[in-house]
């Protein structure tokens, strides 16, 4: 493994701007920002610049009456008021590292990189793996963040360049864990960015959380990965929970159907993927009526497919990768199974809709964003991506971009030190203003953006808001759970 | 070499009188020491703690120390002095060999005896992950709870088992904090609540918290607060276990919650936890160190120390009522502990800037009358001077 980082690291070190590749910059005003002059930043900066290692600096916590964005009726046991409910309050940071000062004599500033890029048998996704080709798209676009970064004068403060330090996290072993210790106590990145897979993500953030490094998450949408209380961690894309939630409101609300049928595959992105559709649909009185997994790898489902036209369900539910999504389809249609098939992310792509062919046409596909709304950021980016790297920008280059473009802000304006590094992310009072829209952070550091639902018509994917397609949702109350009841009982 | 770290003596402050209730209170701690790199520790970024009869190991960020507690004389090992890799994160003496062991973040298991470290690591061993956690001694094992699953090692034999979802009841493979005592195996699992292994059976038994939910605890007293959990400790048949969630004590039938909102715990961030008994556990919060010192009467002392002054104060609740507060020149060394060792009477507190020995002189179990509690203006030079004078 150390031999194969070694090698990433030169590769990647001196295959760009280490070797005068000229990275095009778009006009100033789609470039990331670099304010550091925003008075609420500039409190921030002031407040975490006095404390010594000893005092967590004064500044307000972010406070929410309500968890992502929860319907009153699919929130969990909604007829019991629970003793507890967590993630309202933004967690902090209470140690001593804002004390740390600057080291000298650096030669770069090294942000870490930790995604699936090279082809390992990993038991973390479930046999081989398969997440190279996203992991690979969202190495190019944090490399084209640190390449652009470079090419606006680095680290302004020291005039240092940036250095990204990549590492796979689909190796033997839990490898992601010992990859970020690698980066943290070896290599000493200031921030990381990763991962995708949801067993290595948290693997990496329980590391994180020890060596006391922010990580922003841009790949992986299990919705648990941000569920569990770590003042270091960040994800800027929205996950499985939001997609559930909108995919629910439309089967039931919108559409009306009544018996489900749910086929993923058999790793964590698919397990956990499905699990807000699933509580989400009993909830609402539509209880999933199978559920089915198939091994990662299978291109015969078959016994799954029989199962589900045994279960007389009107639509289907796929969660797993694209060619997974596309042979599934296509031997239903082959088998005469005509219901409306609704699919994840993944199916997202070129490949699907080229294995599936016309059976595409008509498909839908829950979305963590909408890459077709009209920003010239988005614009400016993807031409630039693909000029780059001869290949088109995807979710995982995107937000790859826009999450290693908020570390680079971040350490741009709290300096070479961790700890400010995540205060500066943990308080900022705007959203991001990303390439894949505006990012703002909930109390749990999420992305709780809009997401869409994809449908595939005419040969292209479309994106649709729950506003666009007019998806009634349920009542979200504007206070926690703990005190709506009491509250109910004072104003009756 | 060693200094030790002695606070300055002041007059403390009785700053409350005491409130209504059954007028009992609990031993409360007043007399502390500090270790830190000025006193001889390789670092203070203390993540691990195991104490012996005559000496305290203490695993740091970036070193191995041994204080000895007569001589306050502090030795330490780093890479340099053939220490396997600098972050120490768990620590575990075998009773019966006297053997060190030593668990690594990143770094595998390391074993120090006789002045030499033998190594494992995942490429030369059965130890399943090189990011190591927890480690417990059992009998003649050692378990090593990993970032990828749990191996146990059978220190005779050389044989290693490992423990993962294939053949262990593992919703995820995350192992967090190890402990044994009287013929049970606890491990914290993140995102698998507290697996127990009998050790004489072989069979394993899970605990998850019974809502299955990671935003809300739906009951309080049900089970484990939350699957996120980070340590056990069982003790006179009690299991204590730590969460980022909150807390929980399990007497074998009825389950007790532990919520900041709802208890003496300063935090509901809890780092580890370490029982003294079926009545008494501390545990190490992001925001201070919190005592369970009665179960019964759900009496707590939470300790903290003052960011700007360094002194400390320890605040007695009693069902979240504040009791009794007592101010003292000294306590923790930071509020945010990592780590909590009980050693006879004294306790050891490992915190992200520093090492704390509270004193447990006349120390007693549970609570007593309060009326010989008093300001003591005895204690010899350099030391807190209140104390619970004994009853």
């Amino acid at each position: 493994m150390k031999s194969t980082r070694i090698f990433l690291v030169f590769f990647f070190l001196f295959s760009s701007a280490a070797l005068g590749q000229t990275v095009e910059l778009p006009d100033p005003e789609l470039l990331p920002p670099m304010e550091n002059d925003d008075p609420a930043l500039v409190e921030v900066l002031e407040k975490i610049n006095a404390v010594d290692s000893y005092e967590v600096p004064d500044l307000k916590l972010r406070r929410e009456q309500n968890y992502a964005g929860t319907a009153e009726d699919v929130e969990p046991f909604s007829g019991v008021t629970p003793f507890k409910e967590h993630f309202l309050e933004q967690m902090e940071y209470t140690g001593p590292g804002r004390a740390i000062p600057e080291p000298e004599h650096l030669e770069t500033v090294k942000i870490g990189f930790i995604g699936p890029i090279m082809s390992t048998v990993s038991v973390a996704t479930g046999g081989k793996s398969h997440e190279e080709p996203l992991g690979l798209q969202m190495l190019r676009g944090s490399r084209l963040a640190i390449e652009q970064a470079n090419a606006r004068g680095g680290y302004l403060k020291r005039k240092l360049p940036f250095e990204l330090f990549v590492a796979n996290d689909n190796g033997l072993w839990g490898a992601s864990g010992n990859e970020i210790v690698t980066m943290a106590y070896k290599e000493h990145v200031w921030a990381i960015l990763g991962t995708i897979d949801g067993a290595n993500s948290h693997i990496a953030i329980r590391v994180a959380l020890k060596a006391e490094v922010a990580m922003i998450n841009s790949g992986d949408t299990d919705p648990t990965f941000i569920e569990t209380n770590i003042p270091w961690v960040f994800r800027c894309i929205s996950d499985d929970r939001q997609m559930g939630y909108l995919l629910v409101d439309y089967l039931f609300r919108k559409r009306g159907f009544k018996r489900i049928g749910i086929i993923r595959g058999s790793n964590r992105y698919a397990r956990f993927g499905v699990r807000e559709i699933i509580d989400g649909s009993r909830r609402l009185g539509n209880p999933i009526a199978i559920e089915m997994a198939y091994t990662l790898g299978s291109t015969d489902f078959s016994l799954q497919l029989e199962r589900l036209r045994e279960a007389n369900i009107v639509a289907v539910v796929h969660w797993g990768d694209g060619t997974d999504a596309a042979m599934i389809l296509n031997q239903m249609r082959e088998e005469g199974m005509t219901q409306p098939y609704f699919t994840s992310d993944r199916a997202v792509t070129s490949e699907f809709s080229e294995i599936a062919g016309q059976n595409a046409e008509g498909v839908w596909a829950a979305y963590p964003w909408n890459p077709i709304r009209k920003d010239p950021k988005l614009e400016a980016f993807r031409r630039i991506f693909r000029e780059r790297f001869g290949v088109d920008a995807d979710t995982y280059a995107a937000h790859g971009y826009d999450g290693m473009n908020m570390l680079i802000w971040a350490t741009q304006v709290a300096g070479l030190n961790r700890a400010k590094i995540r205060d500066v992310l943990a308080y900022r009072s705007k959203p991001w203003p990303g390439v894949t829209g505006d990012i703002a952070f909930s109390a749990a550091l999420d992305d709780v953006g809009t997401v869409t639902l994809a449908k595939f018509e005419g040969g292209k994917w479309n994106f649709h808001t729950r506003e666009d397609l007019q998806i009634p949702r349920g009542f979200i109350p504007a206070r926690d759970r703990v005190t709506r009841t009491a509250a109910a009982a004072t104003t009756d | 070499m060693a200094l030790t770290g002695y606070g300055l003596g002041q007059a403390a402050k009785q700053e409350e009188p005491l409130k209504s209730g059954d007028g009992l209170l609990p031993y409360v701690y007043t007399e502390w020491e500090h270790y830190t790199t000025k006193t001889g520790l390789p670092n203070d970024h203390i993540f691990s703690v195991e104490a012996s009869k005559s000496h305290v190991w203490i695993g740091t960020e970036d070193g191995l120390a041994r204080l000895d507690k007569k001589t306050r004389q502090i030795e330490t090992w780093k890479e340099e002095d053939g220490l396997p890799w600098r972050v120490v994160s768990s620590l575990a003496m075998s009773e019966k060999t006297g053997e060190l062991w030593i668990g690594m973040f990143g770094g595998g298991l390391a074993r120090f005896s006789g002045g030499r470290f033998d190594h494992w690591h995942q490429l030369n061993s059965g130890l399943i992950n090189d990011v190591v956690y927890g480690l417990a001694i059992e009998n003649d094992h050692v378990w090593i709870a990993t970032t990828a699953g749990a191996s146990r090692f059978n220190t005779v034999t050389g044989e290693w088992t490992i423990y993962t979802e294939k053949n262990a009841p593992m919703e995820e493979i995350w192992n967090y904090g190890v402990s044994y005592n009287d013929g049970k195996v606890y491990l914290g699992i993140w995102g698998s609540g507290v697996l127990e292994f009998d050790v004489a059976t072989e069979r394993w038994k899970d605990y998850l918290d019974p809502d299955g939910e990671m935003e809300i605890d739906l009951y309080r007293d049900d089970g484990i607060v939350h699957v996120i959990t980070t340590g056990t400790s069982y003790i006179d048949g009690v299991l204590w276990v730590s969460s980022y969630f909150g807390g929980n004590r399990y007497d074998g039938r009825h389950w007790r919650g532990y919520f900041a909102h709802d208890c003496g715990l300063p935090s509901d961030f809890i780092n580890a936890v370490m029982g003294r008994s079926a009545n008494e556990a501390w545990f190490g919060t992001d925001k201070g160190l919190g005592a369970v010192m009665d179960f019964a009467s759900d009496t707590w002392v939470i300790y903290t120390m003052n960011p700007k002054t360094h002194t400390g104060q320890a605040v007695i609740t009693r069902a979240n009522e504040v009791v009794k507060t007592v101010e003292m020149p000294l306590a923790i060394p930071h509020n945010y502990v990592l780590w909590t060792e009980v050693d006879g009477n004294d306790i050891w507190v490992g915190t992200s800037k520093g090492l704390a020995r509270g004193i447990g002189k006349d120390y007693f179990a549970g609570i007593r009358t309060p009326e010989t509690l008093s300001v003591s203006d005895q204690q010899p030079e350099g030391r807190n001077t209140v104390s619970a004078e004994k009853r």
